[in-house]
């Protein structure tokens, strides 16, 4: 039988057990990855940043206290990265800039499946409503986790998803009446 | 189902499969998974060899005065240490004190890190 995060969690804590937290990182290494490289738009700085968000997670590992998932504990410190690299490095701010400059001039998107797409439509979104969005569709998490997360109030975070989701929408309809 | 949940379930479907991408890939999510547990197992050896460094530069500057400190004790006394100290040099015991304190240096940072 498969061991639960809670299970493994309390092996890395007993004995620092590095196999039990690669089970973890296995199991949520998807999560993380793909969470931060909507977050940030670039899978280079996604993965240096995944790998860090799991080190700490590792070094951190002892203030899990089981209250909330392991997945909402885990994203926690992913978009904790997110936010100091975004503070540390000015020039990701530019480079997000830059990005959106090449959506505009890039050919309509034709899929929403598309994984290229979504990250154009997320480019749009303003950084509140790209990481509430991000955080509630991506990684399900629900509003007020979100809201704790974000240190926003719950009806912040709402009104930052539905004029997110809105903006997507408005986005992949013009893009689908592009293409037909 | 309304065109707003619709929409919802295809929004879902996206995100889904952009994590998909990596939970399928297991190549790519076995060299992650390695990658983080040997930085688990190395310590940063940049930040080893920095406070290392800073370390024994402290204790070689704290040896210089080593020297002055030493040759300018008078203090009467007897017994083992008494019979040591009259044979040996301030600049002897100078650097005795400051290899115990790099020997420190380089036998708890590696532990405390």
């Amino acid at each position: 039988m498969k061991a639960s995060d809670e299970e493994l969690v309390a092996l890395v804590v007993a004995a620092r057990d590095t196999v039990a937290f690669g089970e973890l990182v296995r199991r949520h290494q998807g999560l993380v990855r793909s969470l931060l490289a909507r977050m940030c738009g670039n899978r280079a700085l996604a993965e240096d940043l995944a790998q860090e968000a799991f080190i700490r997670a590792f070094r951190k590992i002892g203030s899990f206290t089981g209250a909330g998932s392991f997945k909402a504990w885990l994203c926690r410190i992913a978009y904790n990265e997110f936010l100091m690299s975004a503070r540390k490095r000015k020039a990701t701010e530019k480079a997000m800039d830059r990005f959106k400059q090449d959506v505009d001039d890039v050919e309509a998107p034709r899929d929403m499946g598309s994984v290229v797409d979504l990250d154009r439509a997320l480019a749009t979104l303003k950084e509140d409503e790209r990481a509430a969005v991000v955080l509630c569709y991506a990684s399900g998490l629900s509003h007020s986790e979100a809201a704790e997360m974000l240190n926003m109030p719950l009806g912040t975070v709402k009104s930052h998803v539905n004029r997110g989701r809105e903006k997507l929408k408005a986005w992949f309809d013009k893009s689908e009446a592009l293409v037909s | 189902m309304t065109i707003e949940d619709a929409f919802d379930a295809r929004l879902k479907a996206a995100f889904a499969d952009a994590q998909d991408d990596y939970e399928t890939d297991r190549e790519s999510a076995d060299a992650f998974v390695k990658r983080v547990q040997n930085r688990i197992a190395r310590p940063d050896r940049r930040r080893i060899l920095i406070l290392g460094a800073a370390g024994s530069t402290g204790s070689a500057i704290a040896g210089t005065q080593l020297e002055t400190f030493f040759s300018g004790v008078n203090v009467p006394a007897d017994g083992v240490m008494a019979s040591i100290a009259a044979f040996a040099s301030p600049e002897t015991m100078a650097a005795g004190v400051l290899a115990i304190m790099i020997s420190g240096f380089a036998f708890i940072l590696p532990k405390r890190i």
